[in-house]
């Protein structure tokens, strides 16, 4: 499709976040490839999904599931070739689906031949392509992040005999952006896949791309001068490209990153998601009308990704104290469900399974303001393995049919590169496409319904947003219009049925004409406006002034 | 000449017989009917004085003062007291009907017109008995309040307003029973003139401190260190 | 009935949109603007910080005030608070504001807090004492705290107090709760304390309890209330109990409101209380008892004056009301030349009993026989600071223990006379 069709495709995107390895095998070695992709797109077309958010599948040893890159110009071997993908490229952008890969700027796979020379020798052409100390006592005092394996940031190198630094695992050590040459390959790399027809990159860990003594190293000016000189390099030679940031960081910090509109495009909205989570256990909107409060204002070309849960854990980085304990409280009392600083689960387990609180979740995600990422397999409900270790409870294959290997290889079960989920709740004979598919009423179907009735109009990708203050504080209500069009949006936060009357006396005399079922509801008149919700339901409702 | 004497004198005894003999039964019946009402007299009595105890109004009596007047005038207790008149008013009424009977002229309305007393004369009774719980009441009332609010002669403020009230039943009694309605007026005067010093006395409660102040200026010897607040709390 | 005249329509669409919560904190007024702001605040910041998961909601029953004191109540808010901003509260914190019917009575205020209590199905709630004004958060832990996690049914306050506040307290209450309901309850009165749900369905079952909470001095119905229904008890330290300045307080009103509560409870309560043989101790968290002294200042002369005009003035009202022996002795104490008052200790129980038992059988009218208690009283006050002139706290408590011991020893006497036959005449 044509790059220019609409340059702010993604304002309207409803993203569907998938690792190649565990959709579909085709080669049958029990490994999800991108001819099994491929094979699926008709079922993502069907479902209604309009991009794909593709997890990392270049060459790599594998250790951080694919984020140790070693080779940035090819295909692991696993997932199939380079052609395979081109393949599957254009069988997307022929169905209308546009592709988003993961570009992971931040560290290589100690791997990476760049890496290998580097550390070869202190006179090595590439010995300044990263961050190199004769002591561990730089930059002191930075967080780490994966509190749970790491005990430092450097990591002693017994090849060259020095240390180096890395955010992450010690197995990826972190290039260094000072270099210009470092930043002229990376445009390289970027520019190699923009060519190929790739709509978007997914820029990984952006916020410690640079280092600076005396400070946190993270969300550094230089850092965004970097980003801001990408940025602008594919908008003068890819128009139309989007680039998205995964910086887990408070709304006022998230901010810089979309500069003036020169940054980045989108960014995930971190803090809210949890929040979420809490609002509907306490049964109370307070916590998210105060974030979405907090939240700043972004430019009006950018736009927030808001997800529900993705592949790592459910970060509780941005929370406080108080609202922490109260997650792991609520939603892990099992110590082996909690990780570094989240909780490792997925959708339907942390909400009991609970169809009600799926679909009002769901909902949320799909109405609040900000392009809504899926991520696979919670469209049918799947559950996770938390004794997988790490967080590879939440990448099981994908659940297709209650036949061998749950529909997703035809290999030996012993050869799948990682169990599917069996237990008699959410293993793959009770959750699977194919049965959800036959029924008009299954969590599938309703997914299909939901995203329609979000495609329809375009207020919910491009709207402003106004919270209504019901007194009933159970019920989160608000407002989003774009230009002519107006929804009401009603969501009932607790398990018992609540009553709400909404001061609707700015659209007096509107008709209410609610979006799945398009029955009318009555006219708005002088009184508050009474409404009745259901445990966990909630309406959506066009307002029509005729 | 003799024989017309004998035969007038025999005329008027046989007309005085025959009066007689008319009267006599009439006035047999009048007895029988007198006795009756004696029978019924005292079992109202009885009954009644089973029905006071029962509703314990000697107590009420006690409560409203009018038994201390009674003992202090030796006369027996109100309940003993009220059997009594019930029992003179029964018999009496029995009485005059006998009377009635007798077919004596004016008889008759003499009777209704005594008839018609009663209920005021009862009226009467009952507005007197009221008064004294009132007074009794009222009086108690106003003594504690006064003694409480530390006001100087709180007896005479108590006893005066016991008076006055009494006074006014007295003269509502007499006016409902028809004696002395000048009297009555008069009364009124009086009455007016203790609503008046009732309502000073109530004021002087609520202002009190007002009150003392005044009382403080006027009579600064006696009042004024002594009329000073405590800070206790007694909560 | 009655709950329809205090439930308006607004205080009922309010608490539709609160829902159900854990703690209620009620806090009735009638113009208390001076101290409500102070304490409406600690409130906030007590719930936040002790309760942060827990739904919570602050319930100021009103009686008309006309200062703006319901106003104040809503626009305390958390930021006002000296507390680190470290408080955050996870939930929302309601604050329901009603402006009761009819005349302004603390008991209407109870009556409507005890009713949306049972309506907001609140597992536990505290009423709070508008006036104090030296409370602090801690005071909320205290008092919910107990009945929240340890299933206590009442938990009534001690204080630290002056050593002279609360004389009708530590004179009268508290030796008749302790003798007569066998309850060693410092506070049988309090202005703050908490009750569990139970607790508060069974009051609100009780008709005659209900009717009587409508009156004043209702307080004490329920710790009485609490004891007769054989509910757990607790007591909690609660801190030093200050009120603002120009309080003002009417010994008659106080001694009406507060002794028609307990000779109505003695009533309607007899069952309970006859078969007590002997006190127990009430479980106590933190210090039992308190006590300062500042220099306060009290008028004696006055108090001296005003028992001794008392006693010969109501001669005639006491003699209905006391045997003759005790109104002899009595007109004694009063007449004696000197500057002291011997009202002993054995004297005035007997003095109170007499007065329960002339109560209870309305020897004249309940009110009169009540107000006829306050020269007494007076006069007690009097002889009771002579007592503890000088005194140490220790002396203090062993003086009021002393009294209390008196009241059980002689309450066979209050048991013999109670159902002594009507008295004919």
């Amino acid at each position: 499709m044509s790059p220019l069709a609409d340059a702010q495709w993604y304002k309207d995107a409803i993203i569907y976040q998938v690792h190649v390895r565990a959709f579909q095998d085709n080669s049958g070695d029990g490994i999800g490839d991108f001819g099994g992709l491929a094979q699926r797109l008709d079922y993502l077309q069907r479902l209604g999904i309009n991009a794909l958010w593709l997890m990392p599948f270049f060459p790599s040893p594998l250790r951080d599931d694919g984020y140790d890159i070693s080779d940035y110009y090819s295909v692991h071997p696993n997932y199939g070739s380079l052609d395979d993908f081109k393949t599957f490229l254009g069988a997307a952008h022929q169905r209308g689906i546009r592709v988003i890969i993961e570009m992971v700027l931040n560290h290589t796979s100690d791997q990476h031949p760049w890496f290998q020379e580097s550390r070869k020798s202190l006179d090595n052409p590439r010995r300044d392509w990263y961050v190199w100390s004769d002591t561990d006592s730089l930059y002191h005092g930075v967080r780490i992040i994966f509190v749970d394996t790491e005990l430092s940031n450097w990591a002693w190198d017994p090849v060259s005999k020095s240390y180096y630094w890395h955010r992450f695992f010690s197995h990826q050590p972190d290039l260094n952006f000072d270099n210009p040459a470092v930043r002229e390959e990376v445009w390289n790399v970027m520019k190699f896949w923009l060519e190929m027809g790739v709509d978007g990159f997914r820029l990984d860990a952006v916020p410690y791309l640079m280092e600076r003594e005396g400070t946190s190293c993270e969300n550094l000016p230089e850092t965004h001068q970097v980003l801001k000189e990408f940025r602008a390099k594919i908008d003068q030679n890819f128009p139309g490209r989007m680039l998205l940031a995964e910086a887990n960081q408070w709304p006022a910090d998230l901010r810089p990153y979309f500069a003036d509109g020169d940054e980045f495009h989108m960014a995930f909205h971190f803090p809210l998601m949890p929040r979420m989570f809490m609002a509907v256990k306490l049964e109370d909107r307070k916590p998210i009308t105060e974030i979405l409060k907090q939240t700043p204002k972004i430019p009006d070309i950018c736009q927030w990704c808001l997800f529900l849960r993705n592949h790592d854990e459910l970060t509780l980085e941005m929370v406080s104290d108080i609202e922490r304990d109260y997650m792991y409280d609520e939603y892990a009392r099992d110590r082996l469900m909690r990780l570094n600083v989240g909780i490792r689960r997925r959708l339907a387990p942390l909400l009991d399974n609970d169809r009600r609180k799926i679909e009002l979740m769901n909902g949320l995600l799909m109405s609040l303001p900000g392009t809504p990422i899926l991520y696979y397999g919670d469209e049918i409900g799947m559950g996770d393995n938390v004794r997988l270790g790490d967080r590879h409870g939440v990448r099981t294959p994908m659940q297709w049919n209650g036949g061998w290997n749950a529909g997703f290889s035809s290999a030996d079960p012993e050869m799948l590169y990682s169990a599917v989920v069996l237990n008699p709740v959410y293993g793959y004979q009770a959750v699977n496409v194919d049965a959800q598919h036959r029924s008009p009423h299954s969590l599938l179907s309703w997914m299909r319904r939901m995203i329609e009735v979000r495609k329809s109009t375009p207020v919910f990708g491009r709207g402003t947003i106004e919270f209504l203050s019901p007194s009933n504080h159970r019920v989160l209500a608000y407002i989003r219009q774009f230009g002519r069009e107006t929804v009401l949006a009603v969501n009932n936060l607790s398990d018992s049925a609540q009553a709400v009357e909404l001061d609707l006396s700015l659209y007096k005399g509107s008709i209410l004409v609610e979006m799945f079922g398009r029955n009318l509801f009555p006219r708005i008149g002088e009184l508050p406006y009474l409404l009745t919700l259901g445990p966990y339901q909630f309406f959506w409702f066009r307002l029509r002034k005729i | 000449m003799r024989d017309l004497i004998v035969s007038e004198l025999s005329k008027a005894t046989q007309e005085f017989a025959r009066g007689v003999a008319e009267f006599l039964p009439r006035l047999l019946v009048m007895l029988i009917i007198a006795l009756v009402g004696w029978v019924v007299a005292r079992l109202v009595k009885v009954v009644l004085r089973r029905i006071l105890r029962l509703v314990k109004f000697d107590r009420l009596s006690e409560n409203a003062g009018a038994s201390q007047l009674l003992t202090q005038a030796a006369l027996p207790s109100s309940s003993e007291l009220l059997c009594r008149l019930v029992f003179w008013v029964t018999w009496f009424g029995f009485i005059l009907a006998g009377l009635s009977a007798l077919g004596i002229v004016g008889m008759e309305d003499l009777i209704s017109r005594f008839l018609l007393f009663l209920p005021r004369l009862l009226a009467a009774v009952g507005i007197f008995f009221l008064g004294m719980i009132a007074a009794s009441f009222l009086s108690r009332g106003a003594l504690l309040a006064a003694v409480n609010a530390n006001l100087p002669s709180a007896r005479i403020l108590s006893y005066s307003l016991r008076v006055i009230v009494l006074f006014l039943t007295v003269s509502m009694a007499l006016e409902v029973i028809g004696i002395a309605e000048q009297t009555v007026l008069v009364a009124f005067s009086i009455v007016f003139g203790a609503v008046m010093l009732g309502l000073a006395i109530a004021f002087g409660l609520g202002g009190q401190d007002l009150a003392k102040r005044v009382l403080e200026r006027r009579f600064p010897d006696q009042e004024g260190k002594q009329a000073k607040e405590d800070e206790l709390s007694a909560l | 009935m009655a709950e329809e005249s205090i439930l308006s329509d607004d205080l009922l669409r309010q608490l539709i949109s609160v829902g159900e919560v854990d703690i209620l904190v009620g806090l009735p007024t009638h113009n208390h603007a001076k101290t409500v702001a102070h304490i409406a605040q600690m409130i906030r910041v007590g719930l936040v910080k002790y309760f942060p998961r827990e739904r919570t909601a602050i319930f100021n029953a009103d009686a008309a005030s006309r200062d703006g004191t319901s106003d104040l109540v809503k626009a305390a808010s958390i930021s006002d608070a000296r507390e680190p901003s470290a408080l955050q509260s996870l939930r929302t914190l309601h604050c329901i504001s009603a402006r009761l019917p009819g005349t302004p009575h603390k008991g209407t205020a109870l009556q409507a807090i005890v009713a949306a209590a049972d309506l907001l199905r609140a597992r536990v709630c505290a009423v709070v004492t508008p006036e104090t004004t030296s409370m602090t958060p801690e005071w909320i832990d205290r008092l919910v705290r107990p009945v929240y996690r340890d299933s206590i049914d009442l938990v009534t306050p001690v204080y630290r107090r002056h050593a002279f506040d609360g004389i009708l307290i530590t004179n009268l209450l508290y030796p008749v709760t302790r003798a007569l309901y066998g309850k060693r309850m410092r506070e049988p009165s309090p202005g703050d304390f908490a009750f569990s749900e139970r607790m508060g369905a069974y009051l609100m079952g009780q008709d005659a309890w209900r009717q009587e909470l409508g009156q004043s001095g209702a307080e004490f119905c329920f710790a009485s209330a609490a004891i007769a229904a054989g509910y757990r008890l607790q007591q909690s330290f609660l801190g030093a109990k200050e009120r603002a300045v120009n309080h003002s307080t009417d010994l008659v009103l106080a001694m009406r409101q507060t002794l028609r509560a307990l000779f109505w409870s003695l009533d309607e309560y007899y069952p309970a209380w006859s078969g007590v043989t002997q006190s127990e101790p009430v479980p106590t968290l933190g210090s039992e008892y308190e006590v300062t002294f500042e220099p306060m200042r009290v008028n004696r002369k006055r108090l001296h004056e005003m028992f001794r005009a008392g006693v010969n003035d109501l001669g005639p009202v006491l003699a209905s009301i006391l045997t003759a022996p005790t109104l002899e002795e009595l007109k004694r104490c009063a007449n004696t030349a000197d500057a002291t008052i011997p009202y002993s200790d054995d004297l005035w129980a007997t003095t109170i009993y007499e007065f329960a038992a002339s109560y209870h059988r309305t020897v004249i009218s309940r009110d009169h026989i009540i107000q006829a208690l306050v020269p007494l009283y007076r006069g007690r006050v009097h002889t009771f600071l002579e007592q503890c002139r000088g005194a140490s706290a220790q002396d203090l408590e062993q003086n009021i223990e002393v009294l209390c011991q008196t009241f059980e020893r002689l309450r066979p006497n209050l048991l013999a006379i109670w159902t002594k036959p009507e008295g004919g005449s």
